[in-house]
Parts: structure tokens; sequence; C-alpha cells
């Protein structure tokens, strides 16, 4: 694998799959499919920790999984947000906007 | 963690998803990498590889379901089930072990929690407090139980609204009830119209008594049921509200009936009624001094203001009881009293205490004994999970190698811990439900040693949820305790030494079970020693007796004037009955006493004396009146002067002298051995008491209020026209059946609506006034029992153990020249050791102890020298029975073979 693709930031994972599925419902092999075409190939998903995070959101009920079929006709888990997920995206993309922001000011400013 | 125990029950489920889930992933992948070109099996290792191993993958969203711990756990069990199921005798005295130990605390916790701990059923009852008068017995009369105030001073109580929500007051009675048909004694409950609602309690049909109900003597006729005497006497009739019923003979309507689970406040008499305060005159016949300041009869509760703490409002009532006490002592009908006790009237105060108990009798008499027996199963509890701790120490060391290889194979010391630490708790989860399956047969038992009447109907064998968490609470409480000492000894262990050691040899472990077996024998020997104390009580009471005969001698109580008799109708019938009764000739005599033996109570006061100089006694002196042939029907010897005669009987105004006779204990006390006879007494105390009664002789002692007691008394003839009921004392000649036969014939034809108690003889009386003592002593020999044998199974292991661990040993010993005694002697010197440790620990410990128990007994001192050598002799002698039978089993040792060993 090229060195160019970072791996995901600690903490990170959680709210790209729900930043992701604002976008419409998908099945775990079609989230790890987008975030690679929406991240350009640069975020490189480790495929073994996208299981259990998306376990752990259905289980804080900020997803909803649901079998239906897919569209080469067999039946996938199709996750899809809650309103709960929702809330909780605005308020993790809030929290790392302020965080983006504050390091930009001390790249900018801090030398 | 809800969520998660319930993914633990839909596991099969999630797994079965989670591998399509999978599946679905790895086949797109799969198509993914063909398309790019790859042949079948290298896309295949491509997919699987990217995932990064499905199994790891499992893993980790299976701790998402349930999380770590709860897996953890969930495993444990599993295996723990699994290996007990190979263990089945082991599983068996484990669990047997813990059945005992938490099947009788659940047993006495119940009773403990029923008579002392159980709050009423009532709206916030930890606000109720009791009101009492401390610092006066002087100048008031008093007649029930304790706590006593009168009718008037609840009433004025009423008015301190500055501390209190609401003021109730309440007596115990025990009427004559008709409810159509006989008249049945029944217990009822006279209370002020602010009873209910200050305790917060609804009414389940028509209403309950109020303001209303406090108005003029005789006013308000009416009387609400208790639920459950509405369902057993009235089938739960909704017409019942309008009825009436005949309390005492006087007519009283029904107006409601309480809510259900409310049955008064006193755990050990229910009542099935209650009646205002303002029909005393008709619930207690002849009473008629309902608004005398003076005559206290009632205890008064009230509920505290919920901003006003308990010690802020007994310090508000003060400035208004002095007025009322300095007020008081100026009404005209105030008794006129000596300086002395005037200050000391004007200095006493009211005091509040908690009541959200209620007030009980039964609670007075019973907590301390109960108290005492649940120490005893506490104790044995402990000895029970020592034993577990035991046995499992003894596992852990057989199952070394099974640990050992765990820890090699990279097992957390921590992981081994808990694993050893879930099959205790475990086991004694198994051992607290068939504890809790034994609980209510030992609680039947235990009830069935309190006095029959009173406490029988009002305790309860049954298992509620508060009883069902204790020994939940307890099981797991005694699973942690006795699987600490094995898990840390476990995990503890140097995996290097362990493996290099040979099986079976661990000395670390052997050490801690000599501690538990030691400490076992400790336990033990205190419950042994407390097990004799109360044995040595119980017995000698026995032998003691009440001071009189009981064989022969039968008793029963007429009551006429709580069936509408006047003072001067009841004396005549009493006399007619005891005329009639005399002649009958299978009865040899027959006296009456206006207070009963042996039934706990007593007419007590304070004497004044007037021999060579005027004193007053220092103790109350316990005071009954009797009639002529009294000491005789007894069989009481007198041992000076005179029994009664008929004409001391008569009133002083017919030529009747005033005379008494006292007892040897009150000779000696204020005598001191010179005679009594001759010398004048009279009741209370002060320089205002008239002593003009002779005294014309001296009984022997007998019990008055029990066996144990040893009072100072004095007898007083029962005078003519005064006897307004009484308890019949009567001595038949050979069998008591005919005269008991006659007596029913003659009370009933003296008056056939008469309710006549039941006719009971003597002995029984002394047995029951013994139930406490016998309820302990039974209980103590039976924890006793059980704790030996729990600890003789620990003993008897851990000698085992040695025994087998050092047959090589053993076998050299033997082999060099040692004889069978020799090898005996080296096993039993073990035993005999940790069982002189164990007993000096013990009799330390009943140095300590003593106090707790020493009011329980009865000319004994908790370290009775022979008491505690009796029971140092059974506990050696069984633990070296114990000892000696893997003893002789080393002693057999044949050399070769043990040489050959291993």
């Amino acid at each position: 694998m090229p060195s160019a693709r970072f791996p995901i930031p600690q903490g990170t994972l959680d709210m790209l799959i729900l930043q992701i599925l604002t976008l419409g419902p998908a099945h775990g092999y079609g989230i790890a499919q987008r975030l690679n075409q929406i991240s350009k190939s640069v975020i490189q998903l480790n495929q073994g920790s996208l299981y259990p995070a998306l376990h752990r959101l259905e289980h804080k009920k900020w997803l909803k999984g649901e079998w239906r079929q897919s569209e080469t006709g067999r039946d996938a888990k199709f996750y899809s947000l809650t309103p709960a997920g929702r809330k909780q995206l605005a308020t993790e993309k809030n929290e790392w906007a302020r965080l983006a922001g504050a390091v930009q000011v001390i790249f900018d400013e801090g030398t | 963690m809800l969520k998660h125990l319930l993914n633990w029950f839909r596991l099969r489920r999630l797994e079965h998803d989670l591998g399509r889930e999978l599946k679905y992933h790895i086949d797109r992948r799969i198509d993914d990498f063909t398309q790019m070109g790859l042949s079948e099996s290298e896309a295949r290792r491509q997919a699987t590889l990217e995932i990064g191993g499905v199994t790891q993958i499992r893993e980790d969203v299976r701790d998402v379901w349930l999380t770590r711990w709860v897996r953890d756990f969930v495993y444990d069990v599993r295996f723990s089930v699994r290996s007990f199921l190979r263990a089945p005798l082991f599983t068996i005295t484990a669990v047997l072990s813990f059945a005992l130990g938490i099947g009788a605390t659940t047993a006495i916790y119940s009773l403990v929690d029923q008579v002392v701990l159980h709050a009423l059923p009532v709206h916030q009852p930890e606000r109720l407090v009791l009101i009492d008068w401390k610092g006066v017995t002087a100048s008031v009369n008093a007649f029930g139980t304790y706590n006593l105030l009168s009718y008037p001073l609840c009433r004025d109580l009423q008015h301190q609204r500055q501390s209190f929500d609401g003021v109730f007051c309440r007596a115990a009675t025990t009427i004559s009830l008709s409810t159509g048909g006989d008249h049945v004694p029944t217990a009822a409950e006279v209370v002020s119209g602010t009873y209910f609602s200050v305790l917060g309690i609804q009414p389940t049909l028509g209403r309950l008594l109020t303001n209303d109900d406090d108005g003029a003597p005789g006013a308000s006729p009416v009387v609400v049921l208790s639920y459950g005497f509405w369902k057993t006497q009235f089938n739960s009739a909704s017409d019942v509200v309008g009825r009436k019923v005949l309390v005492n003979r006087h007519p009283m309507t029904i107006v409601g009936v309480a809510a259900a689970g409310f049955s008064g406040i006193d755990v050990g008499e229910v009542p099935s009624l209650w009646i205002p305060a303002a029909m005393s005159a008709d619930a207690f016949p002849g009473f008629d001094q309902m608004l005398n300041r003076r005559v206290r009869w009632m205890q008064v509760f009230a509920r505290l203001r919920p901003d006003v703490t308990l010690a802020e409002a007994q310090a508000g009532l003060q400035p208004w009881f002095k007025a009322m006490l300095a007020e008081d002592e100026q009404r005209p009908e105030f008794p006129k009293i000596t300086p002395d006790r005037r200050q000391r009237y004007l200095a006493s105060a009211l005091e509040l205490t908690p009541a959200a108990q209620g007030h009980s009798p039964l609670r007075r008499k019973m907590s301390q004994p109960l108290w005492v027996l649940f120490g005893a199963t506490g104790v044995l509890l402990a000895l029970a999970c020592l034993n577990v701790a035991g046995l499992f120490l003894a596992r852990g060391s057989a199952r070394g190698r099974e640990i050992f290889t765990r820890l090699a194979l990279g097992a957390s010391r921590g992981r081994i811990g808990r694993q050893l630490l879930s099959d205790s708790i475990l086991v004694a989860i198994g051992g607290g439900l068939l504890g809790i399956l034994l609980a209510p047969v030992v609680m039947g038992a235990l009830i069935a040693f309190l006095p029959q009447g009173t406490a029988a109907n009002a305790l309860q064998s049954t298992l509620n949820p508060r009883l069902l968490l204790f020994a939940i609470l307890v099981s797991v409480g005694a699973g942690v305790l006795s699987g600490v000492a094995p898990a840390l000894q476990a995990s503890r262990r140097s995996l290097i030494a362990s493996l290099t050691e040979r099986a079976g040899s661990a000395s670390g472990s052997l050490r801690l079970r000599r501690a538990i077996v030691t400490a076992q024998i400790a336990v033990t020997a205190i419950l042994v020693v407390g097990a004799a104390l109360f044995v040595r009580t119980l017995t000698t009471l026995v032998a003691k007796g009440p001071g009189f005969a009981t064989s022969n001698l039968i008793s029963f109580t007429v009551d006429p004037v709580r069936n509408g008799y006047s003072r001067a109708d009841a004396d005549r019938l009493i006399r007619d009955i005891h005329d009639e009764i005399r002649a009958v000739p299978s009865i040899q005599s027959a006296a009456i006493a206006t207070n009963p033996l042996l039934l706990g109570g007593s007419w007590n006061t304070q004497m004044t004396i007037q021999a060579n100089q005027r004193i007053s006694t220092d103790r109350e002196v316990h005071i009954n009146a009797v009639s002529p042939e009294f000491f005789t029907t007894l069989g009481v010897k007198m041992v000076a002067g005179r029994d009664f005669v008929e004409r001391d009987t008569l009133p002083a105004s017919e030529g009747g002298l005033c005379v008494a006779i006292v007892n040897e204990t009150f000779a000696k006390r204020y005598f001191d051995g010179r005679s009594p006879l001759g010398a004048h007494v009279g009741l209370g105390s002060g320089p205002d008491v008239n002593a003009a009664v002779e005294i014309v002789g001296v009984a022997s002692n007998i019990s008055y209020r029990g066996v144990r007691e040893e009072s100072e008394q004095a007898y007083f003839p029962l005078v003519s026209c005064a006897t307004s009921g009484g308890t019949f004392y009567v001595r038949t000649r050979g069998s008591r059946e005919p005269a008991i036969q006659s007596i029913r014939a003659i009370v009933h034809q003296a008056d056939p609506t008469l309710p006549l108690s039941p006719i009971r003889t003597l002995d029984e009386q002394v047995s029951r006034s013994l139930t406490t003592e016998r309820m302990l002593a039974a209980l103590s020999t039976g924890f006793g029992a059980l704790a030996l044998l729990l600890s003789l199974v620990g003993l008897y292991g851990v000698v085992s153990f040695t025994v087998a661990q050092r047959t090589r040993e053993i076998g050299v010993r033997m082999a060099l020249g040692a004889t069978r005694l020799a090898t005996l002697w080296l096993v039993l010197r073990d035993a005999l050791v940790m069982t002189t440790v164990g007993i000096a620990i013990a009799l330390l410990s009943i140095r300590a102890l003593g106090r707790v128990i020493e009011s329980q007994l009865y000319e004994v001192t908790p370290t009775d020298p022979p008491t505690i050598a009796i029971a140092t002799v059974l506990l050696c002698s069984a633990t070296l029975m114990a000892a000696l039978i893997p003893a002789r089993r080393a002693s057999a040792v044949n050399p070769a073979d043990a040489l050959r060993l291993e």
C-alpha cells in the first residue's frame, strides 16, 4: 500500500460513518467504498475496525440496521441515520470545526 | 447494562447476522478483485487480508454487544458449572454448607425484620414519634403496658402545632365482641379520632374515625373494622357499613373498613376493630376516668412537622409543658403531696422517641433474644463461608495443574482469580436458593416457639421481596467472602515454582487451610459454649419451677365486668362460682387471684413500712389480691404467721381486719432477719401514706411475673364486694378432665353468655413463660451442633490432605523404625494444635462477648468454669475423632508402597 494514504485519525471514524450515511442508507461494503471514493483514496480505512464501529453506533442508537435487498440482489444489512445520530453528527462536526480552527490559529500565529 | 444482558439472550441471532454481514462484504470484495483481474483464490486471499481476520472482527463486535466483563463472566459461569458437575460430592457439600447458613440467617432475619425493624405501613412512618412523660411516677394511676399518658394530655398536645402535624393516642384492649352470635374475646384498639388521619390510612369502605368522634364520653358509638376482620368475619360484605355489633354488650355501628395491609401499630397485637376513645367506658368496662388528667392509660404518638427535627420539637414543647404542670398543680382536684414530690412533679419533662415501628410490648420482650440469635446465625454463616473457602482451597491444590497450564497459556492472574471467585459466588447462590426454600420451614418452627395467640397470628412465615433481597445479598456476600482467600492464593502463585513442584504439595495453601480450620474451631467453641449456657439456664429454671407444685393445678379467668356486669353483681357471680367449684368432689380446693401468675404482668408499687421506724421500699413491690386458701391451693408453705381466713375478706366496716402477707424475699430485704409479723405497711411511698395494714404471715417465694423473677411480693385479701374479676386456681383430685367438665358446667349455668378463658394447666403456663429461654436453648444447641459438624468436616479435610501429602515421608519414617503409635501421634498432633489454638481464641472472645448474653442467662455467668470445661472436652473429643480416621490411615501405611509412590 502506498504510504501517501493516511490512517483515519483516532476517534473520527464514527463521525465519518455518520456523515456518509447522511447521503442515504448504506451497507458496510458500501460505506467502505464511499469513504474511499470521497476521500479520493487519501484516507485509508482499516476495514477490520469498520464493523465494530457500525455495531457500536447501532448499540448507541445513532444508527438503525435493517436487512434488505442490495443492488446485487442479495440481502445486505443497510444502516441508516436515526434522529439521535443526526444530532450527534451535528455536535461532532461542530467540535471538529472548533478543534480544526484552533489548530489552524496555532499554525498561523504560533511561530 | 440492561441492553447488554438482553443481548446475551439473543446472542445466537446476533452472531448469525454478523456472519451474513461479513460474508456479504467479503464476497463483494472478491468480486471487486476478480474484476480487477485477479484469480478467484487470489481475490479471496486479498479480501481476507484486507479485512484483517474475521475472527478478530467477530470478537471486537461481541465486545460491543456484551462489554468485556459480561462476556468474561458468562464464560466463567459456564466453566464453573461444567467443573461443578464433574465434582458432585464437592458441590453438594459446599452448597449444603451455604444452604444451612443462609437458610438460618434468613429465617432469623425475617423475625428480626418483622418484630424489630419493620416500619409501619403508613404514610412517612419515619416522622412518627412516641411522646413519653419522664420523671414522674407519683400522683398517678396507670393501667396498660408502657409509656402511658392521659387522654386530656393527648388533647392538649394536639394544639402544639409548632412541632406536630398531628397527634393521636391509643390503648390496646380485649373486648367481648358479638357480631350477631356468640360473644368472642377480640383484640381491639381504643383510639383518638385523629388516629387514622395522622397515620395517613385510607378507608376501604365507608369512613374512618375523625375528629367528630372525639366528642363527649359516650357520644360516638361507632367502630371501624380492620380489613382482615372484615374479610374473615363478614366475608368482605359490601353492605357492612351501618350494621351493628355488640362491644362488651353495648351496641355500636360499623362505619367503615380500614385499608388492606394496615393492622394497627403493635406488631404483636393485631386489632380486629378500632373504637373511639370517647367510648372507652364501654371498651374498658367500668372505666369512667377518660377525662381525668391523672389516669394514664394511652400511648401518645405525634407526626413531626416536615421542617422540625425531633430535638427541636422536644425543646419546643417544654415551655408549654412547664406552664401546663404549674397550672395543673393549682387545680382543686390535684392530690395533696409533699414538697419533695411536688418538686419532682414540676421538674418532669416530655420526651420524644422515634416510633416508625409503632409500639410493641412483644418487641420489648423479644428484641434482645432475637438479636442474640441473629448474631449466632451470622457466626454460623461465617463458619459456612470458612468451610467453603477450605473446600475451594483443597480443590485449588487438586486443580493446581489445570491452573498452571492456563497461566502458562497466557491467562492473566486476575482472570484466574476471578474464575475462582465466580465459582464460589455460583455455589453461594445455589446454596442461597436452597436456603430460601428452607427458610419458611425454619421460620414456622421459630414462630411456634413464641406464645400462641398474640404473636403467632401477627407474624408470618412467608417470604417477602425484602427478605429475598436480604437472602440474595447474603448469598453473594458469602460467596465473595469464601472465594477471596482461594482466589488470592491462586493468583499469587509463582508459575515457575508451581511447575517445578511435585503435584499436590502446595504448602502455602495448607497453611491457610490450617488457619481456616483453627478459626472454625474457635467459632464453634463460642457457639457450643453459648448453647451450653442457654441449656443450663433453661434446666436451672425448669428445676427451680415457679415455687409451687404445678401438677393437678389448673387455672381460668372470668371477667364479668366486660360482659356488662356492675361491680357488685360481678362480685356476687364470682363468689357463687367459687363456692360451687369448691363443692365439686373432684376438686380439692380453689382460690382466686386478681392478677394472673406467670403471664408477665403484675401490679406493682412502692410501699411504706412502719415497724420500729418508718421506711419506704427502695424498689417497687409486686402486689396481688388473693382469696383465702390461695397459698394452700398452690401448696405454698407459710414460713411464719398465718394464711388469710374468711374474716379477712370482710370490709373494715364489718369487722374485717386490714392484713397482709409478704414473701420471704420481702422479709429478708426489709426486715433483715427479724420477724415482719406485726409490722404495718401501706401502699405508696411518702409521708402522706397511711401504713395501717398489719403483716400477719410470711409465705415462701413463688413466681409472679415469670419463673426467673425473685421479687419482693405482698398479698392482700380479696375484699368482698370489690371482686370484679379474677383468675381461679383449682387443685384437682386425680385426673383433671372431670374437674374441667364441672367448671365449664358451673360457669355456663351461672351465665351462659359469659366468655370463659381456656382452662389451662399450670404445667403448660410454666412452660409458656419459659418460651424465650426454650427458644434460645433449642436454637443455640441446633446452631452449635451444625457448627460442630461444619468444622469437623473442615478438620477432617485438612488432616486427610496432610496425610495424603506426607505419605512418602511417613513411609520413610516407618522404614527407619517409627512405630505406628508415633505415626498416629504425628498426625494427631497437628489436629490437637489447631483445636487448642481455636479454643484459646474462643475463650478470649467469650470474655468479651459475655456481656451481650448475660441478661438472658440465669444463675450462670458467661465464663462459668464447668460449662466451659464440658464444652472444651466435647469439642476436643469430637475433633480428635475426626482426625483419628485419617490418622489411622497414616499409621497403616505400608513403607514399601509409600516409597514406590510417584
